[in-house]
């Protein structure tokens, strides 16, 4: 139980890798991307919990109850803004690449040559 | 005044994110060139700002907490709590050099982009305002934040022309440097664990008082893979090739010239704040690192060399000097520094320049090929001027900028690998240059040799724009190039040693090697426009033997991402199974 | 390569890799028990001196302020971004006439449901600026909330229909509202610098616990990043829905 969670983080990484290097088409692969992401959220947030400690807003409880780590939450918040930008920028290009070429096919398209 | 200038800091940052966002409010309602005068007049100030501060933090670094969470702020305990910036000379210097390429990027780029409603304007500025924050923060967080915001803005100007080629190279970029980010994000998650603080300087404390630990070298494994990525080292480089090739001139300028410097710059920083007291990491940092940037450095001289797209070529010669700018990071000296800084500035002139002559090319001749443009550069013979001397500072001219740093790399490297890596990335690429250059200005012979089966494509740029405009920004750069660095070479061996004080002895040898360096780029090309066509049988069996390695290595390249994921893969395992095994 | 050599490749790397990873995990701290002297400081320090009761927020709009910074720039430059390469060559005057694709059904809206739509547009537009406004005190803040703001602007397009959704959003207030929210941002961080404290230092009056103005400037930033979104996810949203409306002839011509 105390490894589970980075264990399922690097999983996640490591799936998301095979994915994007074993895609056919280009919206596959941007969703590996984001699978990648989600290991990073697991990593991150796992290392501020701890047993016992509730969420730190001290809205019903009085402060110094415990709580877990605030900092990580809020580079947990940062993380997302930063995967929505990526992941919208992504889609726009594959949008704009399919209408241009008619495929979306990672093994044909390549930039400067000919597409086979 | 220096009281004032620790105040000051944050308006570097703060001054370039405001104007942007002005310009996106105000977009509707500007006049046309507006937005071009605003963002030049904005980057001059940042130049004059910038150097003040690099004058100022020559003493000391110039700190200054944001939102006053300095440590100690709740007199109990010295835990810190907020996020600084900490300028010493050489991150003031960076980001002024920063501000003075994206003014002449500004002026090479004014009228280029009258259809849109300032939006290149806004991401150059935001890109600006990244720039500097990197190179000023303490914090490893926020020097994530800051890379990010630079690569996002990067991933936008490449996709910017929407031809097809600019949206698959834009893809390749996004996508290799957006995995980069993730392991970064992952390796920063390590670290925080293991030390509990995200501050560079306390967490460097911490490091030098623990044993080596596996969570540590994970992490530093992790961000090194994200820092490499964005300063395209071998095998993690082949996005450049691609997203280079079909940005928009203004855009490749800053590209090859700041961003992907920027990436080492980080590594360094990190290297002698964070990790210098992590024997297991410092002994990766001296040797891997080396024979990464010794590797780059061969790679990119030879693919620079079989390439006949100019802007590709300019993108494999940067990698090709990136791995020489490498080596002097793996020393992790204070000669290292000095060269790491005046390379960086030196390159960034001349790579600059090359690039901007390049779009002159593509707006006056509808082409970026050389052998297309054979002879069509008479009508712009001053660009051929400037091709021909960048060509040679960037080969090892013994003048300027770029030879002073070559010598203290020289002075700081070790071992025979890293002179020949030296030797062969200067030659080839000022050698590749060269011979572009004297194809298409002086009718140089024009059989092809192995760069007849490089990838290449027909491109347009806009027209209308003066040449004295566009060549403006070219000859100021190239004339700041070839100033004599012994202007600056106290303030700089002061700066260097204010990020990193050790030093060792230096290697000898220098002149000799400078001269043979120098006598090849003279030599290569020369050779290979002397050459008449392969018509006899021993003739053609010597050219297709040349050709194979160069085949062998475009094939490599191939433009595919899925391909460009396993390779950072590959790395990311090289630089893991390194660190075990020491 | 061929599929197979990048597996090759790829699988001697992973097992590397999983090596590592695997002395990585067992010597990171025990899933439950960190090490965090920053989290813990900020859990005790923070709600006394900043009058605020959500962690979060503090750590996000005060402690680490000009990260949030940078991330809002992140975000209005992933959206310029998107919205260039949206737009394309197409243009960017809006015609007003929704576009009629053979193929795709144009069923005609009844009233109960455009009557619907309009009250939950507005219930959904106030639950945005409640969620903001409340970022200090209870989970929430200026990013969730203006994405729920501007998810408002989908109910009129679904209500109304393209025409009157264009009449009620033009383009230059929603990037108006985009960079001066983000402007707003940054003059919260260089005003205290011009009158000689530090960058983004909280010099508004604290305000009291667990009330509705409570962390001085924080509620400044909060509702300057919450007015940016909501524009941000506001741009986005129309350069969407322009891809639905009538083409002009040929729109999109190939780029060279």
């Amino acid at each position: 139980m105390t490894v589970l969670a980075w264990c399922v983080a690097a999983w996640l990484l490591g799936m998301g890798v095979y994915g994007m290097v074993t895609s056919r088409n280009y919206v596959h692969l941007i969703g590996c991307l984001s699978v990648c992401q989600s290991g990073t959220y697991v990593l991150l947030l796992g290392i501020g919990f701890r047993w016992g400690a509730g969420p730190p807003i001290f809205y019903n409880h009085p402060p110094g109850t415990p709580a877990v780590d605030p900092v990580v939450q809020a580079l947990v918040l940062t993380d997302i803004v930063v995967g929505a930008a990526m992941t919208a920028l992504l889609l726009a290009i594959a949008l704009q690449v399919h209408k241009r070429r008619g495929t979306l096919d990672t093994q044909h398209l390549r930039p400067l040559r000919p597409t086979e | 005044m220096t009281a004032l200038a620790s105040q000051l800091v944050p308006m570097a940052v703060l001054l370039p994110l405001g104007v942007a966002f002005l310009l996106l409010a105000l977009a509707h309602w500007l006049p046309p060139r507006g937005a071009d005068a605003i963002a030049v007049i904005i980057s001059l100030l940042l130049i004059v700002f910038c150097g003040w501060l690099a004058s100022k933090a020559l003493h000391g670094p110039l700190v200054q907490w944001f939102g006053a969470w300095a440590p100690g702020v709740d007199r109990q305990s010295n835990v810190v709590l907020g996020i600084a910036f900490s300028v010493d000379a050489v991150s003031a210097t960076m980001g002024a050099f920063c501000a003075l390429v994206f003014a002449g990027s500004f002026v090479f780029a004014w009228g280029y982009f009258d259809k849109v409603h300032a939006h290149f304007h806004v991401l150059m500025l935001l890109f600006l305002a990244a720039m500097i924050g990197f190179c000023f923060t303490r914090d490893l967080f926020d020097l994530f934040v800051w890379f990010e915001l630079m690569s996002v803005a990067a991933f936008a100007l490449t996709a910017y022309p929407l031809g097809k080629s600019s949206l698959e190279g834009a893809f390749n970029f996004t996508v290799t440097n957006a995995l980069g980010s993730y392991l970064m994000l992952t390796g920063i998650a390590l670290l925080y664990a293991r030390t509990g603080t995200l501050d560079f300087v306390t967490m460097g404390r911490i490091i030098a008082h623990q044993a080596p630990d596996p969570v540590i070298a994970g992490g530093f494994c992790l961000i090194a893979t994200a820092l490499l990525t964005k300063a395209a080292i071998v095998p993690f480089h082949m996005w450049l090739s691609d997203a280079h090739a079909v940005a928009p001139s203004p855009v490749s300028v800053i590209f090859s010239g700041l961003m992907v410097g920027l990436g080492l710059f980080g590594l360094l920083k990190l290297i002698a704040i964070v990790f210098i007291g992590d024997a297991q990491v410092m002994a990766l940092v001296h040797i891997g690192l080396l024979w990464l940037g010794v590797a780059t450095a061969i790679v990119g001289g030879l693919m620079a060399w079989a390439q006949r797209h100019l802007k590709r070529l300019l993108a494999f010669s940067t990698i090709s000097h990136l791995g020489i700018m490498l080596l002097a990071v793996a020393a992790v000296d204070s000669k290292g520094v000095e060269g790491f800084l005046l390379y960086f500035v030196g390159h960034g002139l001349v790579k600059g320049t090359l690039f901007m002559v390049a779009g002159i090319l593509l707006a006056r001749f509808n082409s970026i090929d050389e052998l297309e443009l054979y002879g069509k550069g008479k009508r712009v013979w001053p660009a051929g001027v400037v091709m021909i001397l960048a060509g040679l500072l960037l080969g090892g001219l013994p003048w300027g900028v770029m030879h002073d740093a070559t010598d203290f790399v020289h002075k700081a490297g070790h071992g025979i690998a890293s002179v020949i890596a030296m030797v062969a990335g200067t030659s080839l690429t000022g050698a590749a240059v060269l011979r572009a250059a004297l194809r298409i200005f002086l009718r140089s012979s024009g059989v092809p040799g192995v760069e007849f089966a490089a990838p290449t494509e027909r491109e347009r740029e806009q027209r209308d724009r003066p040449l004295w405009l566009m060549l403006l920004p070219c000859v100021v750069l190239l004339a700041i190039a070839l100033l004599p660095p012994s202007l600056v070479e106290s303030f700089t061996h002061h700066a260097a040693e204010g990020l990193v004080s050790a030093t060792s002895p230096s290697a000898g040898g220098g002149t000799l090697i400078a001269a043979i360096t120098f006598a090849l780029t003279i030599a290569i090309p020369a050779v290979s426009l002397l050459r008449k066509r392969a018509t006899r049988r021993l003739a053609r069996v010597v050219s297709d033997i040349e050709k194979a390695p160069f085949r062998a290595l475009q094939t490599l390249h191939s433009g595919r991402v899925t391909d460009y994921v396993v390779w950072m893969m590959v790395g990311l395992a090289t630089l893991a199974a390194l660190m075990q095994l020491r | 390569m061929t599929q197979r050599w990048r597996l090759v490749l790829l699988i001697p790397a992973f097992l590397v890799l999983a090596t590592a990873a695997a002395a990585i995990i067992l010597g990171l701290p025990a899933f439950g028990h960190p090490l965090t002297h920053y989290g813990t400081a900020v859990n005790t320090l923070a709600p006394a001196l900043r009058n605020v009761s959500n962690m979060v927020a503090a750590v996000n709009f005060d402690i680490r302020g000009i990260d949030t910074l940078g991330e809002e720039s992140m975000l209005v430059c992933a959206v310029t971004a998107t919205v260039i390469l949206l737009r394309g060559h197409r243009g960017e005057d809006g015609s007003e006439r929704a576009g009629l694709i053979p193929g795709r059904a144009n069923a005609a809206r009844s009233d109960g449901m455009v009557l619907m739509c309009r009250l939950f547009a507005t219930v959904v537009f106030l639950f945005g600026v409640y969620v903001v406004l409340h970022g200090t005190i209870t989970p929430g803040g200026g990013f969730q909330g203006g994405a729920i703001a501007a998810s408002s602007f989908i109910l009129l397009y679904v209500g109304g229909g393209y025409q009157p959704w264009r009449c009620v959003l033009h383009s230059p207030v929603v990037v108006g509202l985009e960079g001066f929210g983000a402007l707003a941002f940054v003059l919260c961080a260089a005003v205290p610098l011009a009158f000689g404290y530090a960058a983004l230092q909280n010099v508004l009056p604290l305000g009291t616990w667990k009330d509705l103005y409570s962390g001085g400037l924080m509620v400044i930033v909060n509702i300057a990043v919450g007015v940016a979104v909501t524009g941000s996810f506001g741009v986005l949203l129309i350069e969407f829905m322009e891809e639905t409306r009538a083409p002009k002839g040929h729109d999109e011509k190939e780029g060279a």
